[in-house]
């Protein structure tokens, strides 16, 4: 099980970092501004592998102890937590050189979301709904 | 004949002398960099600043400095921080969109300078002496200064908090003549 919910991770970290860099290019073309020099392409990605990594690894953690009911207890702390991170975005101090740095939040706040969404979207490919593997 | 020639020299040479110790008109270039610092993450820069700098090392009593800086054009490098110091609690952009100095009077002391003059921020007029630097290279120089403001002095913020009660600023000014 862990296998396979380690290529979940890695795949969907990598759905959400396609996602989360298309969102990007839309926003920077759209508003005009450009913080690929700081939210750097290569970054986006590897965090959003990492991060549904980690969620893959937290996943086996709580299966192994509420069994049954780890797909609503795992879903549950995965937003919450992803709601959590936003923080984060909130708080950033961008290099004094960048411009408009109020609208950073906007670009990187959505994308904090992106893996829980892949996770959630990709999950029934890989395991059916009484957690067993396809 | 030999009197109006020693006349017509002595006047050519005082209007030289005096041409050459005229205050010279500076443009400021734009490398120009203003930061503020007030404590622990709370520091920024602005990023526009207009003037006049009408200055002479030899003669700094004729000389005269005017400077205006946009207040909007603060960046701390966080939005919400911007957004909170552009509010009416601190520099109230909105109703005093300038920071404004203009000089009265400026004196040499030793290998530095002192300008007295009116500050303007927050709508508080004050007048202040600061302390600043000329370093000339080539056909310019640059000005350079350190001082703090009093937050209390120019009702800026709440009394307390994380911000300190005296803001620091660094200032360098590259100029070139005009």
């Amino acid at each position: 099980m862990l296998k396979r919910l380690l290529l979940l991770g890695v795949v969907s970290g990598i759905l959400a970092g396609i996602a989360s860099l298309i969102y990007q290019k839309v926003y920077s073309t759209s508003l005009g501004v450009d913080f690929s020099k700081i939210a750097k392409p290569v970054g986006i990605v590897i965090s959003c592998v990492v991060g549904c990594l980690i969620a893959a690894l937290g996943y086996w953690l709580l299966n192994k102890w509420l069994k049954n009911k780890t797909e609503i207890v795992f879903n549950f702390l995965f937003v919450i937590l992803s709601f959590a991170t936003i923080v984060g975005a909130f708080a950033a101090k961008l290099p004094l050189d960048t411009t408009s740095p109020e609208l950073f939040p906007g670009l990187v706040i959505p994308m904090h979301f992106f893996p829980a969404l892949a996770w959630l979207t990709l999950r029934p490919l890989f395991f059916n709904t009484n957690n067993q593997a396809v | 004949m030999n009197r109006n020639i020693l006349t017509l020299a002595t006047l050519l040479l005082l209007a030289a002398v005096s041409a050459f110790a005229a205050p010279v008109n500076y443009q400021i270039s734009d490398k120009y960099n203003i930061t503020f610092t007030g404590g622990g993450e709370v520091g920024g820069i602005f990023k526009t600043l207009k003037g006049t700098i009408v200055f002479d090392e030899q003669s700094p009593a004729a000389s005269h400095i005017d400077l205006t800086i946009d207040v909007a054009s603060v960046n701390t490098g966080n939005g919400l921080m911007n957004n909170h110091l552009k509010s009416a609690e601190w520099l109230d952009a909105a109703k005093y969109p300038a920071i404004h100095f203009n000089s009265k009077k400026i004196v040499k002391t030793g290998a530095t300078y002192q300008v007295t003059g009116d500050m303007d921020i927050h709508g508080v007029k004050k007048e202040v002496t600061l302390p600043f630097s000329f370093q000339a290279s080539g056909s310019g120089g640059t000005f350079t200064s350190k001082f703090s403001v009093s937050r209390a002095d120019f009702h800026l913020g709440k009394p307390g908090g994380e911000v300190d009660e005296q803001i620091k600023l660094d200032i360098k000014v590259p100029v070139v003549k005009k």
